[in-house]
């Protein structure tokens, strides 16, 4: 999951960055940034569904109480940005005045389900942008605090990693 | 509304129609029209599974009908190549570039079609010219009457043309991003006119 932000992330900066002089790559680095995007939300909800029916990993008794709400909230905005910000990169590219067709892995065409409109294209992607950064600094952030309590001597980060 | 307003031109050579019509086999009507009642659009692939439509948004055509004898259809159309548009962030200077369009150099691109004398009013093919970049090159297109239907506010009928054909751009010194960009264009073309 972590991987597939990253990829996404950074692919998305790219992208847009290209000039339309590499129009190639350019266009293939929207339909790979697409295809990544497209696969977050089901693998999301196949992990929350997993963690309904099998339940989190055991909390570590020496963390504070406090710690334990923090992470809580944190996970919760966590799921809530990996289903939201894919979502409005979606519907942003549904409304994109340009009509640039999604087809993942180059593949399968996804329709798009809203008209173009510039001014709710304008809206949507800087929502999607604003929100895509807030995932990976607090995606980051969620990395950090997990290697700070390991190095700590708290079981944290092996229990993120299975163990 | 592009495609339903009825610009006054048209509308003018239209009423010069209904006089036409009262001799028949030569009832050939001279139709004028533009951006206004018309669209002009060209569709390009992008590694075969992408679409990317650009249209023109200044062009003159003139089209002369007999909607009872299509197979006499003439049809000439001539685009400013600067009006070339593409609704994507820089697209349309890319377009408007010596490496495609090269508007300073050559700032008009113009279609001269005739019908071959096959088909039907519902499908016909046109013979003709297409000259882009001070190149010409013989294009076939295919006319079709998408609709017609009585307009009860006009007590007249209302006829929607379509015209469709391909091109390659190479043909016309159009070679800058062949990997990115299909050589076929797609070019299509609607009208709305008042018979």
């Amino acid at each position: 999951m972590a991987l597939l932000v990253v990829l996404g992330f950074a692919i998305g900066l790219v992208m847009v960055a290209l000039p339309l002089t590499q129009l190639l790559a350019k266009i293939i680095a929207y339909q790979v940034h697409k295809t990544i995007g497209l696969l977050v939300p089901p693998l999301v909800l196949w992990r929350l569904w997993l963690r309904a029916r099998r339940g989190r990993p055991p909390e570590d008794p020496g963390l504070p109480a406090w710690q334990h709400s923090a992470a809580r909230l944190g996970h919760a905005a966590l799921y809530a940005l990996l289903l939201v910000v894919p979502v409005l990169g979606y519907l942003s590219a549904s409304t994109a005045p340009g009509q640039i067709e999604t087809v993942m892995f180059l593949l399968v065409p996804i329709p798009h389900v809203l008209e173009p409109d510039e001014a709710s294209y304008e809206t949507l992607r800087a929502i999607h942008q604003v929100l895509a950064w807030s995932l990976v600094v607090l995606a980051a952030g969620h990395a950090t605090v997990a290697v700070i309590h390991h190095r700590r001597g708290h079981s944290v980060l092996a229990h993120m990693l299975g163990r | 509304m592009a495609k339903g307003v009825i610009g006054r031109r048209g509308f003018a050579a239209g009423l010069g129609g209904a006089l036409a019509f009262g001799r028949p086999a030569t009832a050939r009507t001279r139709y004028v029209f533009d951006q206004a009642v018309g669209r002009l659009e060209f569709v390009a692939r992008h590694l075969g599974v992408l679409s990317s439509t650009g249209r023109f948004e200044d062009f003159a055509a003139e089209l002369l009908i007999d909607p009872d004898q299509p197979l006499t259809t003439h049809v000439e159309v001539t685009v400013r190549t600067a009006a070339v548009a593409l609704a994507y962030p820089g697209a349309v200077d890319l377009l408007r570039s010596p490496a495609f369009f090269d508007v300073e150099r050559f700032p008009e691109a113009r279609f001269t079609g005739q019908a071959t004398g096959e088909g039907t009013l519902a499908r016909f093919p046109l013979a003709g010219d297409l000259t882009i970049r001070g190149i010409t090159r013989p294009l076939r297109m295919e006319a079709r009457l998408v609709d017609r239907k009585r307009d009860a506010a006009l007590g007249r009928d209302v006829a929607e043309f379509s015209g469709g054909g391909t091109m390659k751009r190479s043909e016309f010194g159009m070679t800058a991003e062949s990997a990115a960009i299909s050589d076929e264009i797609r070019l299509v073309v609607r009208v709305r006119i008042i018979i």
